[in-house]
């Protein structure tokens, strides 16, 4: 199978050295650009029962992607922006991006992550696939959430150009402050403004410099004027102002913020000053990277409201939400409100292709692609403009190229315009009807595999109350259990399937949920019909003692042990009041965030 | 390595050290021109040879590890108030969460000729890669302020995660190979080399069905003509159809290689070969670099079939065996070093060799006791540079108010090669040179600090000086003489400092952690029984204030200290443990009742909230004890209730009861007599935010 074109092409790789410039072009793109896709390389994906499961429901789903996204730290972060144009062939622009991350302490405030977890075996691909860590751990941009930036802010304060205020009446008291104020600027300023004292003895000129409170800012002279108020502090402004235009002031503040001081900088003429005022303005932005770093990339994203596109939603998303947002709260209802603030619209590229019947069963971007590229006509011209030819491609830039590909040609198929206006006659749908619907990525492995899943088509919907989790069967395969089982009960003697979900685990999803609760019951009382079942060792569980596990994140253990040392717990009473909930038996179901957001 | 480092980011306040030791280094990436071997899994077996000889010579072996990081959480700091069994289990954590990245090793010998030790350093990467399949995948924890801090000293990740060594520990092995055992006693013919699926495929798709009848077709063909001319095989003139069939031979028999195609294809080939042709074997073999070959292979008798079968198992087995043994990878190193029975030298090094226990030889120990005498077994003579300063009083002049880390040692006690004029003291220093004849050659690098090779190489030189303080005279020792049993080093070797802060020295050959006399104490000695572990109380309380309210109830003389452990705990030692009881039996008392009483208490303002919660010390260890990983220390001790709740609750029932005859009761006996207790309380009101 031919590789997709785009990905020949290079995104511009951005590090500290380049951010400032690089978000200012980005900003630029995102306004000139309908949409903007987004994918991320982490350190990890969640293993074993830890992935998202058949089994699980919205619930359980959403505590798995918040362990991942609290355990994994984004290494890159590929940005996308894009127009479609529907000439003929339609035509797609893509600006992408990709953003080298490191959580690096730039404040020395223990922030933005004091740790974080490795999969060795995850690094290991990257590193066979060329993925340059030392780019990212030496020169990575470091980042802080926005909660985590108001906690710094909290903490450490900078010396900054305060606006001058309309005056308001003013004392008398105020008035003496401020001639007094003036008296002292305009007499140390005199030492530097009139070219005669040139002649003076050095000597001289420095005492009374040292007399006069004068002090340097960088290689200009500079003074340092107490104040107690902010009101202060608009005095000392407007005496400032008075003076002359050749000064600067600076407000300095204290360990608590408040204002300490107004450091009155001297500035030789008008071009030194602009010169001034642009040191400042650097070393604000300067001050800016070490605050919000990344997240100002995040933040565009935000402010620009072009929908999102991506594939694996759920846990990029929960990802960004813990790293740029604010910590993941402990519920998916919480998320959804939360997430919507900040990206109104996230499509989910998965979603997309599931709206095209044969597409269903396509197991990633990459069995979508080729299935398109087999079966559909769409021509599509990709225009990357800006290509860094001098670095190789790297996995995730092809990832983001990728999902922007699909998403063109899935867009075009399905009619889905940017603007939706009505063009050639033909009906256009909004990208809003596809918006905010997540699929967890379930059984689904990130391979370059494009085979289809071979599942049956025919979805179902299963109830958490047809589930029993079983365990202590040693190293059984799924085929072995089902024949093994209906030797050992009669209740086993009925329709179900069988699924590993770790080593030592598998579920049991039954036809009829009166068996799975029968046979719960009959658990529970210890009933002699189980002695085979149980002196096998065999230990059977209902949905609620796994849902349990995970809302206790009892992440560390197998499965079958933390199973085990939850259903020790739980007594039989609790599990008649267990309400039951939808799994995603078959990925049949998704998440549609809508509903999250309406109860 | 990891002296400085780990000494840095343990005292307090940490942040403060490390960024004036950061800005006062030298400019990093320049060299020291000593030349490190640098050995990845490229050149290891050719470096070991050669390493086994040079530590066969060796008189002693200086070790280093880098690690990804050093406390998992800033609570899991070891204060000095630390009891002995809290912090092993915070040093054992660290040791088990973070990965091993490189492995210092550089044996010194002596050599009479020239009166001067020649030493060797090496420098080993290690990545925990996944070497066999059948492992779980291994997860590990990085610490940012770590990781960086190796950046600034140009630590190389891409050669460490591309090209670094693998490694079984001895307990990883051994399970490897009683899985293989198992495996080949309990399926003779295994599933794994004949097909997959015994169950059929029903053939929906016309695809699949006109797939499988090609297949069919094509191997009638091949097996027609291998029948009836015996010899075409070997002329691989098969005229197949599609060109995906190549001949060949396997064990023997004639064979077609399977190429190109996708699993659910070969699927079917073997449904095909099963229901149609019961000459015709599917076999999967794999290859040394894990690829899986797949081939179709003719056979013509049914004892024939059973003897192939039998052999591609045993090769199956073998291969299996021979990946084993290559997964030991760096192990081998340690394993090299641990028969030699060499003396080992590191400097501050008892988290390097917890680091090395738990990678290398299995799961730590549960206590400290079983640990040093495990370690013991294995390196039997450990030598610590670091403890080994604090005996010697001209060293401890020399050192006054000096750092007593691993570049600041070196720079005091070791002269540079070419100033041994200008000596640091009256006494004449040990000679060191550095081995290595092919220096030339391209995985020599020039040691830099922190680098796990040049820090073994500073670790070695360090010691030999100290040595010489010690009145050890090399020149007497023969080459038979083993170092360790000299009688002026005698005494000093296994003791190890388990943290720069715990004031006591951990004596391997017997398990026993006795006081060092030589540490400056900053707080008082602890009394255990006394003290109450406070957390969950709201974020503005200061320690000061816990101290001022509980001083308001108790009478001020009733504190001896508080320790915050982070902003979210504190440890409240008390004067008496009488008061402990006392404290704990207000608290509940106090949360009981919902009256004015409870609010205008001086206690309201720790208990404000609701959320406080008061246990004993020994909850402080079982909290350290478990595997949770949280930021804050009252997150952790949440989530250890949430998991131990049966536990917890014993704890504070037993204070009830005890605490029932007291006077308190009498003033505030308004409580409703229902036996809710915060704990229910707090039980719905978890259950609550993860419903909702």
């Amino acid at each position: 199978m031919a590789a997709p074109r785009a990905a020949a092409a290079s995104a511009k790789q951005v590090t500290r050295r380049n951010f400032a410039e690089s978000v200012r072009e980005l900003g630029a793109h995102l306004e000139s650009c309908d949409y903007v896709t987004v994918a991320a390389q982490k350190t990890g994906a969640p293993t074993g029962w830890r992935r998202a499961l058949p089994v699980d429901t919205a619930e359980t789903v959403y505590l798995k992607a918040k362990l991942a996204a609290e355990s994994f730290q984004p290494l890159q972060i590929a940005v996308c922006p894009f127009r479609l144009r529907d000439s003929s062939p339609s035509t797609l622009v893509a600006y992408p991006y990709n953003f080298h991350l490191f959580p690096r302490d730039e404040l020395q405030l223990g922030m933005p992550s004091y740790s974080f977890s490795c999969q060795s075996s995850y690094l290991s691909t990257m590193a066979n696939d060329g993925f340059d860590f030392n780019m990212c751990i030496y020169d990575g941009i470091s980042y802080l959430s926005r909660v985590q930036e108001s906690f710094a802010r909290q903490k450490i304060f900078t010396t900054r150009l305060r606006p001058l205020l309309p005056s308001q009446n003013t004392s008398v008291a105020d008035s003496v402050f401020k001639s007094r104020i003036m008296s002292r600027i305009t007499h140390w300023r005199k030492g530097y403004a009139e070219p005669s004292k040139k002649d003076d003895d050095s000597l001289v000129g420095s005492l009374s410099r040292l007399i006069l409170g004068g002090e340097s800012y960088g290689s200009r002279p500079s003074m340092s004027i107490d104040v107690c108020s902010d009101h202060q502090v608009q005095l000392v402004l407007q005496a400032v102002n008075h003076i002359s235009d050749d000064l600067v002031p600076l407000v300095v503040p204290d360990k608590a913020g408040a204002a300490r001081a107004v450091c009155v900088i001297f500035t030789s003429s008008k071009e030194d000053k602009n010169l001034l005022l642009m040191d400042i303005h650097k070393s604000e932005e300067e001050q800016n990277l070490k605050f919000r770093g990344f997240r100002e990339v995040i933040d565009l994203l935000s402010s620009s409201q072009k929908p999102i596109i991506s594939y694996n939603c759920l846990n990029d998303l929960t990802m960004m939400h813990s790293k740029f947002v604010a910590p993941l709260p402990p519920n998916m209802h919480e998320f959804m409100c939360s997430l919507k603030m900040v990206f109104s619209n996230v499509v989910d590229i998965s979603h997309l292709w599931r709206q095209i019947g044969p597409l269903r069963k396509a197991k990633n971007i990459q069995a979508a692609l080729s299935y398109l590229q087999r079966q559909y006509f769409v021509p599509m011209e990709i225009k990357i403009p800006q290509q860094d030819v001098t670095s190789s491609v790297t996995k995730n830039e092809q990832n983001v190229l990728r999902i922007t590909k699909l998403f063109a040609k899935l867009s075009n198929l399905l009619k889905i315009s940017p603007e939706c206006q009505l063009q050639s006659g033909e009906q256009c749908a909004a990208v809003e009807e596809y918006c905010n619907i997540f699929y967890p990525s379930c059984m689904v492995e990130d391979s370059d595999d494009v085979d289809f899943a071979n599942e049956p088509d025919t979805a179902k919907t299963v109830s958490t109350d047809n589930i029993i989790f079983l365990w202590g069967f040693r190293e059984k395969s799924a085929k072995e259990l089902k024949s093994y089982l209906p030797g050992l009960h009669q209740v086993f003697s009925e329709d179900f399937e069988v699924k590993l979900l770790d080593r030592t685990c598998s579920a049991l999803i039954f036809r009829n949920s009166d068996t799975a609760m029968q046979l719960l019951e009959e658990i529970s009382l210890e009933s002699s019909s189980l002695n085979s079942f149980f002196s096998e060792g065999l230990k059977a569980a209902g949905f609620e003692v796994y849902r349990k596990a995970c809302r206790l994140g009892l992440w560390d253990s197998d499965l079958a042990e933390a199973l085990e040392g939850v259903s020790s717990e739980i007594a039989a009473s609790t599990l008649s009041e267990c309400n039951s909930s939808p799994i995603y038996w078959n990925s049949s179901l998704m998440l549609d965030l809508k509903e999250y957001l309406e109860c | 390595m990891q002296g400085c480092l780990r000494r840095l980011l343990r005292a307090p306040p940490p942040r403060a050290l490390l960024s004036r030791a950061l800005s006062s280094s030298p400019p990093p990436g320049g060299g020291s021109g000593v030349a490190v071997k640098q050995v990845t899994r490229g050149n290891l077996a050719e470096a070991l040879e050669e390493l086994r000889g040079r530590v066969r010579e060796a008189t002693f072996v200086g070790l280093d590890l880098e690690m990804s990081g050093v406390t998992s959480a800033p609570w899991r700091d070891t204060f000095e108030l630390d009891r002995d069994d809290v912090r092993y289990l915070k040093l054992r954590d660290s040791a088990e969460r973070f990965a091993a990245l490189q492995l210092g090793v550089c044996p010194f010998r002596w050599d009479p000729a020239k009166s001067a030790f020649v030493a060797y350093p090496h420098n080993f990467f290690i990545f925990p890669r996944k070497e066999l399949s059948d492992c779980s995948s291994h997860e590990f924890l990085c610490q940012t302020t770590s990781i960086d801090f190796l950046a600034k000293y140009q630590f190389d990740f891409n050669t460490c995660f591309r090209e670094g060594i693998s490694y079984l520990s001895r307990a990883q092995e051994e399970e490897a190979l009683q899985k293989l055992n198992f495996f080949h006693q309990d399926r003779p013919f295994s599933s794994s080399a004949t097909s997959e699926g015994d169950g059929d495929m029903p053939l929906k798709r016309t695809a699949d069905i006109l797939f499988t009848e090609r297949m069919k077709m094509n191997f009638k063909v091949w097996r027609d003509v291998i029948i009836s001319q015996p010899d075409s095989h070997l002329s691989g003139n098969i005229k197949c159809t599609a060109g995906q069939f190549q001949t060949a031979f396997f064990k023997m028999r004639p064979a077609v290689i399977l190429n190109g195609f996708s699993s659910h294809q070969l699927q079917l080939i073997q449904q095909v070969l099963r229901k149609n042709f019961r000459d015709l074997v599917y076999v999967c073999t794999f290859g040394e670099d894990d690829t899986s070959e797949k081939r179709v292979v003719y056979s013509d008798t049914d004892e024939d079939k059973i003897l192939l079968m039998k052999d591609v198992h045993e090769d199956l087995l073998k291969s299996r065996e021979a990946r084993v043994k290559s997964a030991i990878g760096i192990r081998h190193v340690i394993d090299l070093l641990s028969s030699e029975r060499k003396l080992i030298v590191g400097h501050s090094c008892f988290l390097d060799i917890a680091q090395v226990y738990s990678k290398f030889v299995g799961p730590l120990p549960s206590s400290i006791k079983e640990f040093a005498l495990s370690i013991h077994k294995i390196f039997p003579h450990i030598a610590d540079t670091r403890h080994l300063m604090n005996v010697n009083q001209a060293v401890q002049k020399l050192m006054k108010h000096k750092s007593k880390s691993l570049s600041s040692a070196f720079s005091l006690l070791c002269p540079s090669s070419h100033s041994y004029a200008e000596k640091p003291s009256s006494l004449s220093p040990v000679r060191i040179e550095v081995g290595g004849d092919e220096t030339t050659s391209s995985c020599f690098v020039s040691g830099a600090k922190h680098e796990a090779g040049y820090d073994a190489y500073m670790t070695g030189c360090v010691f030999a000086q100290l040595c010489a303080y010690l009145d050890v005279k090399f020149e007497q020792l023969s080459p038979q003489d083993n170092l360790a049993t000299n009688n002026k080093l005698q005494k000093h070797i296994n003791l190890l400092s388990p943290s720069w802060n715990s004031g006591t020295v951990l004596d391997l050959s017997s398990g026993q952690e006795r006081p060092d006399p030589g540490y400056m104490r900053r707080y008082p000695a602890a009394v255990y029984d006394n003290i109450v572990l406070i957390w969950g109380f709201m974020s503005k309380v200061r320690p000061k204030e816990i101290k001022d309210c509980i001083c308001k109830v108790f009478g001020s003389g009733s504190i001896k200290t508080v320790f915050s452990i982070d902003s979210t705990a504190a440890l409240v030692q008390f004067k008496k443990q009488k008061t402990v009881n006392e404290f704990l039996d207000l608290k509940a008392l106090l949360e009981k009742t919902d009256s004015a009483i409870s609010i205008l208490h001086p206690l309201s303002t720790i208990l404000e909230g609701g959320q406080t919660r008061a246990v004993k010390y020994d909850t402080y260890r079982d909290i350290c004890s478990s595997s949770e990983l949280k930021y804050l220390f009252a997150d952790q001790a949440e989530a250890f209730c949430a998991t131990s709740k049966n536990q917890l609750q014993e704890n504070v029932d037993h204070s009830l009861i005890s605490g029932v005859h007291q006077t308190v009761l009498t003033s505030v006996n308004k409580g409703d007599g229902t036996k809710s207790g915060s704990m229910n309380e707090d039980d719905a009101a978890i259950l609550a935010s993860s419903i909702s």
